[in-house]
């Protein structure tokens, strides 16, 4: 207790990662009925979580990687122990963690006032920031993990927020059905490896598979495993369709758990254990292509809806293959830096999304356009620097993340993967500026045309109530729009900080892991590598590649007379596929309906009736059947009974007696 | 007469009454009082060895207070089970109660 006094940077770990828990207790057991007092309790708390990540980012921003650990249990050969972990990677992530959920939860108070469930809304998100947060720091896998079983629970909770809606707990069931098939698969890599290696610390981890401290096949084994929890919480290729359905939670909720940082807590493990995956060459590839797949599926997919909040968790889907196809080729730096701009600028599209959805209650770009969503100015900006930010364009943050991940690509052995690339930044920047366009330019105008000439948007805004409720939705936007303008400049500080603590392969020569680690060792260095030879022509590529998906959006919605239809409505049945999500969910359904209900659960059904209800009938009737076989002697009478116990006994004592 | 054998025998007595008792009323209440007399018959018993055989330890007296209890609390029980039995079957003769066999 004393060490945690006098040791400012321990007390700020403590202090900031523990106060949301201690706000969601103080709202669940105290407030729940003063929804005001409930909101500003979580606030506060987490800006004092905020406030704690940046002054230990700043604090720690030189200093060697930190480590405090207990014992938390041990038996024969097994020690667990708990603690936190504190590297650059994940003082970076605590801060961006920090800082968007206080945004959020500042934004929410408009976006959320009158709700019904206020305080709940408030418990909850203290509950995901501190799952988060300490998930972020935690020092061994298992504590990894437990926090992050946390994080899908506070997940489960606020995409069922509005339970009394059906869909909305169908996809809270979903999405934590869907998590726990992923994570299946962690937990069992965990056990292996705790079984075969006996510690679950990260930097020992790390460490041996830096060392090959650990067989082939175990490393290959154990890390595929441990990628099923990545897929599960990332929203990678066989198990994403959760992850649009979440969208039913408030948008809140989805800006902050379902873009910036939940979903990116697969990514972040993918980093977490980084030189511990990049020591199974396998491992990466098969990430690599499954990163692929599914940034190119889901991207296709939001060529085609017209819900705006479908559109941006597609975007989320690919952006994080991105980041795990940048991660699965080795580019570190390239993928953690991506998770970085993507947490700023998804958080900023889905937030300024929730501004047009609760100025005019409906979640379809076309009838926002219509209703006239452009007489939002600030909101308006807002999304198209966020946009922009995403299509990759200069200076915005995306360009710089997006152009280190395709340098990482290009410099697979495989041109395909850089082809993917490419063209996944073409869709990606088609499909963002067709909703921009959409709003902007909607067809045939916008309906009531007389309002847009006294329609100066600030002068509405101040139209008695909606100026409190705007601000505090407004404020967290601006900041969140400036952080995208100006974070893809910290890319170079941002990169050594980062390198500082991570050991890839190649730092250890050894012929095994020569392949990956000359692989690794190129990729960290990807940003390096933008400023060297050949680097003009892939940075002309990304920007080409980008400004391309503009343009077509720009030529089938932007222009006048331009049909606003989409080239993809000349093919129904490709529209429809794109639309139907590729079929997976139905593919799901079907697979669940033949598989486990009409097989599994038939035959345990039948189990269970003939079987063991089965067994326990004959039982009864058995034994039924030989009381009343018995039952006779029983007459009731009960002074008889008393004679015949008397006379036996005085038949016992003479017995004994003589 | 002061001896251990004229107790034993009033003792004896006491307990073929009590059984008789038990055996032959119909009336659950004389049951019950016969019951009594069983439980002092053994009462006695318990006494008189206490008093003629090891007169030291007061095991003996112990156990007939401890007994006495119980026979307070079994007539507790006893009576409002006769009660209850009665409510049902307005009646507290035993052979009404046969009409519970199942």
């Amino acid at each position: 207790m004393g060490a945690l006094f006098r040791d400012p940077v321990l007390f700020a770990t403590v202090l900031g990662t523990n106060l949301p828990f201690l706000s969601m207790a103080v709202i669940l057991l105290f407030t729940r009925s003063k929804p005001f007092v409930s909101s500003r309790i979580s606030v506060c708390s987490i800006a004092v979580s905020a406030v704690c990540a940046v002054s230990l980012l700043v604090r720690l921003f030189s200093a060697p990687a930190l480590q405090y650990q207990t014992l938390w249990f041990s038996s024969d050969k097994l020690n667990i122990t708990f603690g936190y972990y504190l590297d650059p990677l994940s003082l970076l992530m605590l801060t961006i963690v920090g800082i968007i959920a206080c945004l959020v939860q500042i934004y929410s108070l408009g976006y959320m006032a009158g709700d019904p469930g206020y305080s709940r809304y408030y418990a909850f998100q203290s509950l995901f920031a501190w799952a988060m947060m300490n998930m972020v720091i935690a020092g061994s896998m298992l504590q990894l993990f437990i926090f992050w079983e946390m994080v899908g629970l506070a997940s489960y909770f606020l995409i069922g927020f509005y339970y009394e809606k059906w869909s909305a707990s169908q996809a809270g069931k979903k999405a934590f059905v869907m998590n726990r098939v992923g994570d299946v698969g962690f937990f069992l890599g965990l056990i292996l490896l705790l079984i075969a290696f006996g510690n679950l610390g990260i930097p020992e981890l790390n460490h041996a598979a830096v060392t090959h401290g650990l067989p082939q096949g175990l490393l290959t084994v154990s890390s595929l495993l441990i990628f099923c929890g990545v897929i599960g919480k990332s929203a990678q290729f066989p198990l994403l369709t959760w992850l649009p359905d979440a969208m039913e939670g408030p948008t809140p909720v989805s800006a902050l758990l379902h873009s910036a940082t939940m979903v990116a807590a697969g990514v972040y493990m993918f980093s977490r254990i980084f030189p511990f995956f990049s020591a199974s060459p396998d491992t990466m590839a098969v990430a690599l292509a499954i990163g692929t797949v599914t940034m190119l599926l889901s991207s296709t997919m939001a060529m085609v809806t017209y819900d705006l909040k479908q559109v941006w968790a597609y975007s989320t889907v690919s952006q994080l293959g991105y980041m795990v196809m940048a991660l699965a080729s080795g580019g570190y730096v390239a993928g953690v830096f991506h998770l970085t701009t993507h947490a700023g600028f998804k958080a900023l599209l889905f937030l300024t999304s929730g501004i047009f959805i609760h100025e005019f209650h409906t979640n379809d770009m076309r009838i926002i356009g219509k209703k006239g969503g452009r007489k939002l100015k600030i909101p308006m900006v807002c999304m198209a620097i966020g946009a922009l930010a995403l299509s990759g364009v200069f200076p915005f943050s995306g360009f710089f993340s997006k152009e280190a991940i395709l340098t990482v690509l290009a410099s697979q052995p495989s041109k395909i993967w850089y082809a993917a690339g490419l063209f996944g930044a073409v869709l990606t920047a088609y499909y963002s500026f067709r909703l921009i366009f959409h709003i902007l330019l909607p067809k045939g105008g916008i309906e009531e045309a007389h309002h847009e000439e006294h329609g100066a948007s600030s002068h509405e805004h101040e139209e008695g109530h909606h100026g409190y409720i705007f601000w505090t939705m407004a404020v967290p936007v601006m900041i969140l729009a400036g952080v995208s303008l100006v974070l893809g400049f910290t890319e170079h500080t941002l990169e050594h900080f980062l390198m500082r603590s991570i050991q890839v392969p190649g730092e250890l020569v050894a012929p095994a892991a020569h392949a990956v680690s000359v692989a690794a060792h190129v990729a960290a260095g990807g940003a390096h590598h933008a400023h060297e030879a050949g680097s003009p022509l892939l940075t002309i590529l990304g920007v080409s590649a980008g400004l391309l998906g503009i343009a077509i959006a720009w030529f089938e919605y932007g222009r006048k007379g331009a049909s606003r239809n989409g080239f993809l409505s000349y093919f129904p049945a490709i529209w429809k596929l794109f639309d139907c999500r590729w079929f997976l969910d139905i593919f799901y359904r079907k697979g669940l309906d033949t598989l486990v209900y009409a097989g599994l659960t038939s035959l345990f059904t039948k189990n269970d009736r003939r079987v063991i209800d089965g067994g326990i009938d004959g039982i009864c009737v058995f034994t039924e059947g030989s009381g009343r076989l018995f039952s006779f002697l029983q007459s009731g009478m009960l002074q008889f009974n008393l004679l015949l116990m008397v006379l036996g006994a005085g038949a016992a004592v003479l017995y004994f007696v003589i | 007469m002061n001896s251990l054998t004229t107790y034993l025998i009033i003792s004896a007595l006491l307990f073929s009454l009590g059984l008789l008792g038990i055996l032959q009323r119909r009336n659950l209440i004389g049951m019950l009082i016969s019951v009594e007399l069983l439980l002092n018959a053994a009462n006695l018993n318990f006494m008189a060895y206490n008093r003629f055989v090891s007169p030291d330890p007061v095991t003996g007296q112990v156990i007939t207070l401890f007994v006495m209890g119980l026979a307070a609390a079994e007539a507790a029980i006893g009576l409002s089970i006769i009660l209850a039995l009665y409510r049902k079957m307005h009646s507290i003769n035993i052979e009404a109660a046969q009409k519970m066999k199942g």
